[in-house]
């Protein structure tokens, strides 16, 4: 209760500041949208042609995309740190979250709000909104996914990024990691074959931030809302673990650093 | 030729420093293979559904090259826009601007020191991948006509990245411009799927706008080269690096002369 209490607080901080410069808020926010709109048509002009890839069509696409926007938008609202903890760690910034008495990897993680997320996340929903009829759980379904799939999201990029604590500079790898998440996050899951998909439930796991939150919004199937609470709870203490074991071999050199 | 050396020179001093961390370069590069995995996957599955080894004059051959050579001008893309623009926010352009260069072919040769290796690491390692997927490159002729037609793609993109990065002398925040340049050369660049598979009227619009020569030209210029579509791929570049480049002289101009620098 304490830890959500400090969370809604240093949101509220985050909220306050990036408002501060609403026009370049809502500049990144529209930005996005337009951004994730004209991304998008890409699939329209695509499926318009090819009308669909084995089984899956342009409305399987309109909700993998919803998901997934809203997911990464969530993320980088909530906890916008997580995209670049690794150069927090390298950097040495980690002094100041651990020298407050509250937990260091949500403090660090949910220190900054990365103000194009509303974007994200608002065109999430109006995606999910032109992939059928309305629905009230249907639509409850796809905030659920949303929460676990940002769970997902979130886990994958403190793993990725607590790799800082062994490699150093990971920035170049996260961001493969990240653009490799995405990528394969929005793409049909019925292209790939069974090694590839034993790829994306595991070392890339973005099955679980796209195609697995859509089958179960689609199928309102308990056993695919088990499997995707299963590896969200898997990868969340799995990230959790590998960061604490690397910040007992954090060191830094005591560098004056200032956190606004 | 004094005027030519120093241009050089700054290219040079960039390309340099660009191979000081060949890890982080090649770190970088490796993005290409998993963007080709995946299009052969997507590219496979569409052409088996439909049941043709040609779609629109394409075949899964010529798609797979297109679309390395297409991956390989995006992903070299040097980030000169957000360079430009925090140039101007911080005010340290005013330090670049009392230098004896001019600002705009300072950032030309700079930029482009930084996207030589870039390109042609991607063009590697994007190559290996698809010559494992789908068999050997196409033809000399096809990788000397790209190369041509490479030039004025980015001289085309340096055009619009510092008219972006220039904004930023009316607005706060440049990078939505940025979003949207990009998903503009995804779409009507023919960046993730090539014109050839899009309806007429969006092909016409296309080709009626400059992101089509930025991308699809020295992408089919790869895998179909002809003297033809070199002739036409070349002419429309010159037509757009003239019309984009003299808005970049004027918006150049006008940004420096409402320039304010505070402090030093």
């Amino acid at each position: 209760m304490n830890h959500l209490k400090f969370l809604l607080a240093i949101w509220k901080a985050n909220l306050q500041s990036v408002m501060e410069y609403r026009v370049s808020f809502l500049t990144q926010v529209v930005g996005m949208m337009l951004n994730n709109f004209i991304y998008f048509a890409i699939w329209i002009v695509f499926f318009d042609r090819f009308k669909d890839v084995r089984g899956w069509g342009i409305n399987d696409m309109y909700v993998t995309f919803g998901v997934l926007a809203s997911a990464f938008g969530l993320v980088s609202l909530l906890f916008g740190n997580a995209f670049t903890l690794g150069d927090i760690i390298n950097n040495g910034r980690l002094d100041y979250y651990l020298s407050l008495p509250r937990p260091v990897l949500l403090h660090a993680v949910s220190s900054r709000m990365i103000s194009s997320g509303m974007g994200d996340f608002t065109y999430g929903f109006l995606s999910y909104a032109v992939s059928g009829p309305f629905t009230w759980d249907g639509l409850l379904r796809f905030v659920l996914a949303i929460l676990l799939a940002a769970v997902v999201f979130a886990a994958f990029l403190i793993l990725v990024n607590s790799l800082a604590f062994w490699m150093g500079i990971v920035s170049s790898f996260a961001n493969l990691m990240l653009n490799a998440m995405i990528t394969f996050g929005i793409y049909p899951i019925t292209l790939f074959d069974n090694y590839a998909k034993l790829i994306l439930f595991t070392v890339i796991p973005a099955a679980l931030m796209g195609a697995v939150p859509a089958e179960y919004i689609r199928s309102a199937s308990w056993q695919i809302l088990a499997q995707l609470l299963l590896g969200a709870a898997i990868l969340l203490g799995l990230a959790v673990t590998v960061f604490r074991s690397g910040l007992k071999r954090y060191e830094s050199g005591s560098a004056i650093q200032v956190e606004v | 030729m004094n005027f030519i050396k120093k241009y050089w020179a700054i290219f040079q001093i960039t390309l340099i420093n660009s191979l000081a961390y060949p890890g982080e370069l090649i770190g970088r590069s490796l993005m290409i293979v998993p963007f080709m995995w995946i299009f052969y996957q997507l590219w496979k599955v569409t052409f088996a559904a439909a049941g043709a080894d040609t779609l629109n004059g394409m075949t899964l051959y010529s798609t797979m090259w297109y679309l390395m050579m297409a991956e390989t001008i995006e992903l070299s893309r040097p980030r000169l826009a957000n360079v430009i623009s925090d140039n101007v926010k911080d005010g340290s352009i005013a330090y670049i601007l009392n230098k004896p260069y001019n600002f705009l072919l300072y950032q030309f040769s700079s930029s482009m020191g930084e996207t030589v290796f870039r390109a042609l690491m991607n063009a590697v390692f994007g190559g290996i991948v698809v010559w494992w997927l789908v068999g050997a490159p196409p033809a000399a002729t096809g990788w000397a006509f790209a190369l041509v037609a490479l030039l004025g793609t980015w001289i085309m993109n340096f055009c619009i990245a510092c008219l972006i990065g220039l904004s930023a002398f009316l607005v706060e925040e440049v990078s939505p411009f940025l979003w949207i340049y990009q998903k503009f050369v995804f779409i009507l660049g023919g960046f993730l799927i090539p014109l050839d598979f899009y309806p007429h009227w969006l092909q016409a619009i296309a080709k009626a706008l400059p992101f089509a020569y930025m991308i699809y030209g020295p992408s089919k210029l790869f895998v179909a080269p002809s003297v033809d579509l070199l002739a036409n791929i070349l002419s429309m570049q010159f037509v757009w690096i003239a019309v984009l480049g003299s808005i970049l002289v004027l918006s150049y101009r006008r940004g420096v002369a409402y320039l304010t620098v505070n402090g030093g």
